[in-house]
């Protein structure tokens, strides 16, 4: 088949042929490192928004909290408390 | 050819033949065991580059990028000639490598490995092409003009240039084990390794890329010089 023998020669001739030369060391570690810094900030993110919103509910659970421990501490709730042992 | 020249010809040209092979034979062994020190050094050096980049040295893995680039950059040049595309296949193939780094098994050359990700990253490209129905140009007119008895006059750039062209006609399977083939000259076991095709797999496309191309070249018109 003489087409074939011509597309084997022309290949063989082919092979001998050297590509452009390139230099692509500096442009790859740039897009790794890129990459890289995009990844660490991905996985960032979830975590400060978790840290926001527990702080967001933290927040007003500490008034109430205070709000609840001084109304349980005043004076009127202990003569309350006290009536109520000498009821028993 | 001293030893001929002793009185009474004592030994003959046959036994001088065969000693100059031998001393021959002596110097090849050293050259190789030598050969084989430097290759097991320069391995060693590459698998410790390897390993420090997985623990993210950069300084190793550019070391790495520099030794394997001209060899990634000529398997690419067959995937694309354009300088722009080519350039940012060789960076694909090192930016994929990095990642799948863990993958690596360090069975084999680091090298040979790298080949592989070479050539799926090439065919992923030509499906992108195939999949867009972007053709480059073709005509036959171009072959009819090569020289009659030998194809050494031509240049190298010149018949490589007409394959990539003759070849973007094909389907990318098609395309990709004639490449592989032909133009990188590999034999089937090599073409297997770097397509994770098996072999009779590879045998069978050969044969139907051939078929596709022999029909390529009826339906143009013109058996070559046929």
């Amino acid at each position: 088949m003489k087409n074939e023998r011509l597309f084997e020669a022309l290949s063989a001739r082919a092979r001998s042929e050297s590509p452009p030369s390139v230099d692509v060391a500096g442009r790859v570690i740039a897009i790794l490192n890129a990459e890289q810094n995009r990844i660490e900030q991905l996985t960032e993110k979830p975590l400060l928004w978790l840290a926001a919103a527990s702080s967001a509910l933290a927040v007003p659970a500490v008034v109430v909290a205070i709000i609840v421990y001084n109304a349980s501490t005043g004076p009127l709730y202990e003569i309350s408390q006290a009536i109520a042992w000498v009821a028993q | 050819m001293f030893l001929s020249i002793l009185p009474g010809r004592i030994v003959s040209l046959r036994a001088e033949r065969l000693l100059v092979e031998f001393v021959y034979s002596l110097m090849d062994s050293e050259f190789v065991a030598e050969d084989r020190q430097k290759t097991n050094a320069s391995l060693a050096a590459e698998l410790e580059d390897v390993r420090l980049s997985r623990r993210g040295d950069s300084d190793a893995y550019t070391r790495l990028i520099k030794q394997h680039q001209s060899q990634v950059s000529r398997m690419l040049w067959r995937f694309s000639r354009d300088p722009l595309v080519h350039e940012e296949l060789v960076q694909d193939v090192f930016v994929e490598a990095y990642l799948s780094l863990g993958s690596y098994r360090e069975k084999a050359p680091f090298g040979h490995w790298l080949s592989r990700i070479a050539t799926r990253i090439g065919y992923r490209y030509w499906k992108q092409i195939a999949r867009r129905g972007e053709t480059e140009s073709f005509s036959l007119a171009e072959w009819d003009e090569l020289p009659g008895k030998s194809t050494d006059d031509i240049d190298p750039g010149r018949a490589a240039e007409m394959l990539h062209r003759l070849l973007a006609q094909l389907r990318p399977r098609d395309r990709l084990v004639l490449t592989l083939r032909y133009l990188e000259g590999c034999d089937v076991a090599e073409t297997a390794r770097r397509t994770g095709w098996t072999k009779s797999l590879v045998k069978v496309q050969s044969r139907r890329a051939r078929k596709r191309l022999e029909k390529l070249f009826a339906q143009a018109g013109k058996g070559l010089r046929g």
